[in-house]
């Protein structure tokens, strides 16, 4: 639509997944009783000083690792003085001059053609308390107070809605699969704030800039991105101009509105923080942290496909890590890996959903799930059986024969059996029966069909068709 | 019966042998201090905690030196349920949660909290005059300052009220009354005693230290409250040791160096000769003693104001009327919340400090300020190493003067900053350093002598130190009579 270059950078917020804070020992939680967990630390009490998490450093270099950004060695946290009541010493930990990871990078994928996101920095910080505001009143909420965070701020480099969407997506993928955090947007455990401008060419500095705060959702931030790229195409054009600006996306109207004007250049007067000494971080604590990074979803996805998975299937695995990591387990198994995702996205994710369990709450071990597969594989357990059956397999522990065999519709081997159904079903169709002796192959499919009907679907379907030819000679 | 103006090992053995109880210690301990009330050295007494805590220890085995020994501590050192104001109105109210480690340690000694002192507010001044409760007075002359910022806890020692008192030390609030007061005060290297329950004022150089009538019992009181903290991340890993192991053995062969600086014309011509004589006693004792030139030792206090005042600017932020101490009624909004709460809950210094300290770390001062000064300041450390490859410990006065009159310099911002010049370098390397009383002036005010000692040597500074205080064997009793 536009004459003009849109330029977004990305400054993403995600809590660490820790058991513990940052600087204290109170607990990592979400959804607690307000207050509950706090201690003198996290209210920022005359006398006290911050620790340090070991667990939060594992798990930014783990980050840093999966974002392709260079760690440093050497670090410092620094001191961001603001005052703000959410704020509880009115200075937030912070790391400005060295952040831990820098000169990053993540891949991803819009209409088919790829783009390398660059990441300016990824830092480590310590979350805010939450306020609530109540009428006249502020209500502050301290069990967020000193909550892990880090931030992850790309350079400004992508020019659509759209291409900040995938990066977000992509990014929720890798911290999501790597046990950095949960990122769940409705919780706030992972906020993004979108920087746009616009400008005419390549060339030219870029335009006033409007940052975007807090958007509650991925598909929003596309949409409040290229909304706000029309609100300044529509400024420019009319030959106005505008001035920085902090904007939130308001669900309700589709669109941004402007909470506040920037002021010049704030001051947040940084300097190191002389209670935390240097952080050291050693090949060893890197090497510790690479050996627990699973594999990665775009690897998955081009390994599933390179074993016979189709894409649709491949990528629907990769959006259910439980599902991921199960099917994970069966990549060295020679067994048939195509009927195997086609079972867990169909019956058994089925079932999942409907009984709101994780497929490791159920009795399928590898085992008994490898047999399943091969089950389905022979014919010697039909799809229609295995709906029949699918609730006895995914809650006892039993084999799948044994289950088969108990509930009496196993497969009729039997050839006498199935030689009966078989004449009884020619007896019944001789048209059909001449079809097929003239020569109109569709005729076979409709008379199987009418095998398979005739034994309730417990025939199997391999033994009934070798008969069918031989009885139709 | 006196029993606290003996030494704390007769006062041990009569606790030992039950002659005397905790509860008798306690209760002259608060007989000295209503007697000596004038002085003002109290914010807060802990009275009926300490007779309860007192009549508890009847039962219990006198297990160690210090046991049921009164104490009493710098009121920026955080106790829990006992009043903790920092001197401010502030927080005038505040009562803990917590106590700081320090606390926590000589509680486990079963030492026996008398008071909280009195301070310049938040530590800052080194009169004690910034304080919200007035200033306490030298019991050598009542119209002298005490100096500070631990004057309460200088003056309560001098005056006999009990033999244990903790200050704390950001640019010589330690030393400095110390040799204003005639007692013995120790700051120790940074990060040997835990800060966690310090009321911050700068946090790269506050440290917690003993304050006594004299050498030994100093290293005691050093003994109790060392240690590695979890909670404090600055704190450092080290063997424990007895810091009183090398007091009693001979100087010969010491090499002590003097900076020239020290003993420059920015000292009084009485405080020098009372060096000088300290000087030639040492010599005749066998130690070596050479005058050394040293760079950046002038830069003190300059580089003091811009990390000190940087630091204390964000850690006072917290003051900010929302979860504790003095909030403004009825504010009209959140800046009124923040602006009156600061503009009366503060006292001047302390406003002018911050405010300071905010300008220095504001915009691009930053980088003009206090990245310089923090480049100055490792150079002053590396000078000071460079001292130690060929000496044990440096000395000098403590203080350009004795202590001076109650009204003096009142209105002199530049003042109290340039009475520390003298003990602030030791802050800014991280060294530890001790005041001892060497003489007196022609009016009968002590003055102290400085010895500064290499990173964590502080038994090395008793010895020194115990040697001088033997040698000279003053009598450091105000009055005399006692």
């Amino acid at each position: 639509m536009s004459k003009y270059i849109p330029t977004i950078g990305v400054e993403v917020h995600v809590e660490l997944k820790t058991n513990t804070k940052i600087f204290s020992n109170s607990i990592n939680g979400y959804g607690e009783m307000a207050n509950s967990l706090t201690n003198v630390i996290d209210l920022g009490y005359p006398g006290t000083l911050p620790t340090l998490n070991k667990e939060v450093l594992n798990l930014a270099i783990k980050a840093a690792t999966v974002l392709n950004c260079k760690i440093r060695r050497e670090m410092h946290f620094d001191r961001k003085n603001y005052f703000y009541p959410d704020n509880p010493k009115n200075y937030q930990i912070t790391q400005s001059r060295t952040p831990i990871g820098y000169d990053g990078y993540v891949e991803v994928e819009v209409n088919g053609v790829k783009k390398k996101i660059e990441i300016e920095e990824m830092h480590i910080e310590e979350d805010t308390c939450k306020s609530t505001h109540r009428g006249t009143k502020t209500l502050l909420d301290f069990n967020r107070a000193g909550v892990p965070l880090i931030e992850i701020v790309t350079k400004p480099c992508m020019n659509s809605g759209e291409e900040a969407k995938a990066y977000l997506e992509k990014l929720r993928e890798l911290l999501f699969y790597t046990d950095v955090s949960d990122c769940k947007i409705e919780e706030g455990s992972m906020r993004a704030d979108a920087n746009v401008s616009i400008r005419k060419n390549e060339s030219d500095p870029f335009g006033t800039k409007a940052e975007i705060k807090n958007i509650g959702s991925i598909t929003n931030v596309a949409i409040s991105i290229n909304k706000e790229i029309e609100r300044q195409t529509k400024i420019y054009d009319s030959g106005e101009t505008f001035k920085p600006q902090t904007r939130r996306y308001d669900d309700k109207l589709g669109d941004t509105v402007l909470m506040r004007v920037k002021e010049t250049g704030n001051d947040y007067r940084y300097f190191p923080e002389p209670d935390i000494p240097f952080v050291y971080v050693t090949d060893e604590m890197i090497e510790n942290v690479v050996k627990t990074i699973p594999m990665l979803p775009d690897e998955r996805r081009k390994v599933y496909v390179e074993k016979g998975v189709s894409e649709v299937n491949a990528n629907k695995l990769v959006q259910n890590r439980a599902l991921s990591d199960y099917f994970n387990e069966l990549l060295n198994e020679n067994t048939n890996l195509k009927i195997a995702s086609n079972l867990l996205l169909g019956d058994i994710s089925g079932y999942l959903n409907k009984n709101e369990k994780t497929i490791t709450e159920t009795t399928l071990t590898k085992e008994r799930f490898l047999e399943l597969i091969n089950r389905m594989e022979d014919n010697t357990l039909t799809s229609k059986n295995l709906k029949d059956i699918l609730d006895k397999i995914l809650e006892e522990t039993v084999s799948i024969e044994e289950i088969i065999k108990t509930s009496g519709i196993e497969n009729i081997t039997d050839d006498s059996a199935i030689r009966d159904v078989v004449k009884s079903v020619i007896a019944e169709n001789p048209g059909s029966v001449e079809d097929y002796k003239a020569g109109h192959d569709r005729a076979i499919k409709y008379l199987m069909g009418q095998v398979m009907k005739a034994s309730k679907g417990s025939a199997n379907p391999k033994i009934a068709m070798d008969i069918l030819v031989e009885e139709l000679q | 019966m006196k029993y606290l103006n003996k030494s704390v090992l007769e006062i041990h053995e009569l606790l030992k042998e039950k002659k005397i109880k905790p509860i008798d210690l306690v209760e002259e301990a608060f007989e000295n201090i209503e007697n000596n009330k004038e002085l003002n050295a109290y914010i807060t007494l802990n009275k009926e905690e300490a007779i309860k805590q007192a009549k508890e220890l009847e039962d219990k085995e006198v297990d160690n030196i210090l046991f049921g020994m009164p104490i009493a501590i710098k009121d920026n050192i955080i106790t829990k349920d006992l009043l903790t104001t920092c001197a401010s109105h502030m927080l005038e109210n505040f009562i803990p949660l917590y106590d700081a480690t320090v606390v926590e340690k000589i509680k486990s000694k079963n030492m026996i909290i008398i008071g909280k002192t009195n301070m310049d507010e938040f530590a800052m001044g080194s009169t004690s005059r910034t304080s919200y409760f007035g200033a306490p007075l030298n019991p050598w002359n009542k119209t002298k300052i005490s100096g500070g910022s631990s004057g309460g806890s200088a003056v309560t020692i001098s005056a006999r009220d009990l033999p244990f008192a903790l200050g704390s030390d950001t640019g010589g609030s330690i030393r400095q009354p110390a040799s204003y007061c005639g007692i013995v005060g120790m700051k120790p290297t940074y990060g040997r005693v835990s800060r966690f329950g310090l009321v911050a004022f700068a946090s790269s150089m506050d440290q917690i230290g003993p304050m006594t009538k004299n050498v030994y019992e100093n290293a005691l009181l050093l003994n109790a409250i060392v240690g590695k903290d979890e909670r404090d991340l600055t704190s450092a890993e080290k063997e424990t040791e007895d810091f009183t192991r090398l007091i009693g053995k001979d100087v010969k062969d010491m090499k002590i160096a003097v900076p020239n600086y020290f003993m420059s014309d920015i000292v009084n011509e009485e405080v020098k000769s009372a060096i000088k004589n300290t000087i030639e006693v040492l010599k005749n004792a066998g130690a070596i003693v050479d005058y050394v030139d040293m760079k950046y030792l002038d830069q003190a206090v300059t580089l003091y104001q811009v990390i000190a005042l940087g630091e204390a600017s964000s850690n006072l932020a917290r003051f900010d009327g929302i979860r504790y101490g003095f909030s403004k009624e009825n504010p009209e909004s959140i800046k009124d919340v923040y602006f009156k709460t600061r503009q009366e809950g503060f006292g001047t210094e302390v406003k002018r400090r911050i405010m300071v300290g905010a300008h220095i770390l504001s915009g691009e001062n930053a980088k003009i300020y206090y990245d310089k000064a923090m480049a100055v300041r490792a150079a002053m450390r590396q000078e000071f190493k460079r001292i130690y490859k060929d000496y044990d410990l440096i000395i000098g006065p403590t203080a350009t003067t004795t202590a001076y009159n109650q009204t003096d310099s009142l209105d002199d911002p530049l003042k109290s900053f340039l009475d520390d010049v003298l003990v602030n370098p030791a802050n800014m390397s991280g060294l530890p350093g001790l005041n001892v009383p060497v003489g007196f002036d022609n009016d009968h005010m002590p003055i102290g002598m400085h010895i500064i000692g290499n990173d964590f040597e502080e038994a090395k500074i008793y010895q020194l130190a115990s040697f001088i205080e033997k040698e000279l064997n003053l009598d450091l009793t105000p009055g005399g009579e006692k």
